[in-house]
């Protein structure tokens, strides 16, 4: 099994979303007909069929709306950081994206949980949108 | 008004290679394995197929090539389990309209060559970022980097929204293997208290290793006739009644019951999806003898009994809890021991295990009487198959 970090691939749909986290910075596709913000990108806005979404800059905060928490490392990289929680967050504006969740043990992740999002570099490319636990007052 | 698919096609014959870890065997040998065995059953020769519709194993035309079959209609379909029951569906509707006369349907799997199955290993990835995303949810980057994620997810909610409980899930589990342990052609033949289950590990918790498919690799071959030609073949005809789609859109997750809220999913407290398969087979819920669903993963079990109907929404984990799923109870369910317990075999062992039910030919795991029978899964999609002309 490699060693290296599994990573997303950069095409022409998701370049803009890549390059938004590089600039520590979460951004929605975005429709500019009918406004709404939608997940996973897409060509086109799933709501309207309209063409040529943008992106859109969101709040970075939601709710965990579920989460797992894997106790098995499917892929070399992960298992020194075993156990590990995947949460899925729904965002303020609606759609829900995967992340994990830091500065918090796995054990005490509830369903609800105010969130808000941090971002992980990886390289000079790739910089993951993550999340850690609201700070009350921020 | 339109023409009614109703019973016009019926399985001739099925067969399957051997289901083990690691065969040795490529998925073109399993094929030929298990081709041979459903012509067997079927009284069939490799010349009276003049069909292949491949679901996973190896491209059609290089199967065809090397099985020396001469077929002039081949169909190739997406290598995932969800297109088991659309596989069966398709060739049922090409035989009523005459495209073809015996159609061999076929499923192979070599998980023990992807070296360390899904979720990681040789493939390093190639199933989690297929499609922008994995088809299960897949995100490997996150580490969220195996089909069973997407299971563990809807599972975690689901029990948060309505209570549920480890216990209940864990009678999945058990049950499914008390069926397997009745299946000589199981893999897994061990049964398990639930005490067993609680104390089996987390892989992606909640989840837990019995919560999970065996691993293995196998093949299924179905051959499917119109309903007229079984007649005359060697075995009683199993006649596929009645079929439901797939469903695909933001609405579905493959592993989530509609409303659950999972991915893109609304959110939604939402009865049973509206279905037409029991009224396109005549056929009203309390007629099915036994029920036949994907359970990859135990919570699936659960999810489809609501999906379907059969529970409402919440309740099928106490139902399945109290027995009811059960050898001799209300609605036997996975005779065969399905995923969890004989094998991986993307649905294709469940419709050998339908068939063979609806034969008579189950011994103790027979269903008493068994007359029409249902497969269904997540997204929708179900056959319902009867040994009776519906």
């Amino acid at each position: 099994m490699s060693q290296e970090r599994p990573l997303p691939v950069i095409t022409e749909q998701n370049r803009g979303y890549w390059a938004a986290a590089a600039r520590q910075e979460l951004v929605m596709p975005h429709c500019t007909q009918c406004d709404k913000v939608f997940f996973p990108i897409a060509p086109v806005c799933p709501f309207c069929f309209a063409a040529d979404p943008d992106w859109k800059k969101v709040s970075g905060r939601g709710r965990v709306s579920s989460f797992v928490i894997f106790q098995q490392a499917f892929f070399a990289f992960f298992k020194n950081r075993l156990p590990y929680a995947v949460v899925q967050v729904e965002l303020d504006e609606g759609p829900r994206i995967n992340a994990n969740l830091f500065d918090l043990k796995p054990e005490e992740i509830r369903i609800g949980l105010p969130v808000e999002v941090t971002f992980e570099k990886v390289n000079d490319e790739i910089t993951l949108p993550q999340f850690r636990p609201l700070v009350r007052g921020t | 008004m339109t023409w009614d698919p109703r019973s016009k096609a019926a399985i001739a014959g099925v067969g399957t290679s051997q289901f083990a870890r690691d065969t040795g065997l490529t998925t073109t040998q399993m094929i030929a394995n298990a081709l041979r065995a459903a012509l067997d059953d079927s009284g069939l020769a490799i010349g009276d197929i003049d069909g292949l519709y491949v679901n996973a194993g190896g491209d059609f035309d290089k199967m065809a090539e090397q099985l020396g079959m001469k077929v002039g209609y081949a169909m190739q379909f997406w290598t995932h389990g969800r297109m088991c029951a659309p596989t069966l569906q398709q060739a049922a509707l090409s035989v009523a309209a005459g495209l073809a006369t015996h159609i061999a349907c076929v499923y192979s799997i070599d998980i023990s060559e992807r070296g360390g199955g899904f979720g990681g290993g040789r493939s390093h990835g190639h199933e989690e970022y297929r499609e922008g995303g994995g088809t299960h949810g897949e995100m490997a980057h996150y580490g969220l980097t195996h089909p069973g994620s997407g299971a563990a997810m809807a599972w975690q909610k689901y029990r948060h929204r309505y209570g549920a409980t480890q216990e209940q899930l864990g009678a999945v589990a058990t049950t499914t293997r008390e069926y397997a342990s009745l299946n000589p052609l199981a893999l897994m033949q061990q049964t398990y208290t639930l005490e067993d289950y609680l104390a089996s590990r987390f892989v992606i918790e909640p989840l837990r290793l019995l919560d999970c498919a065996v691993v293995n690799d196998g093949a299924v071959c179905v051959i499917v006739t119109t309903a007229e030609r079984a007649r005359d073949l060697r075995k009683k005809p199993v006649y596929i009644a009645g079929m439901d789609g797939l469903h695909a859109g933001r609405d579905e997750f493959v592993f989530a019951p509609p409303g659950l809220g999972i991915w893109q999913q609304p959110q939604s407290n939402a009865a049973a999806r509206a279905t037409s398969v029991y009224e396109r087979a005549g056929v009203v819920r309390s007629d099915i003898d036994g029920f036949y669903c994907l359970d990859s993963f135990s919570p699936l079990v659960i999810f489809a009994l609501e999906e379907f109907g059969f529970c409402k929404p919440g309740e099928a984990a106490p139902w399945v809890a109290e027995g009811n799923t059960r050898l001799g109870a209300k609605l036997p369910v996975n005779t065969n021991g399905g995923h969890l317990s004989e094998g991986m075999l993307g649905g294709w062992a469940h419709q050998v295990e339908i068939v063979r039910q609806l034969r008579g030919e189950c011994g103790r795991r027979q269903i008493t009487d068994a007359r029409v029978l249902q497969f269904a899964m997540g997204q929708g999609v179900s056959n319902i198959y009867s040994n009776e002309k519906l």
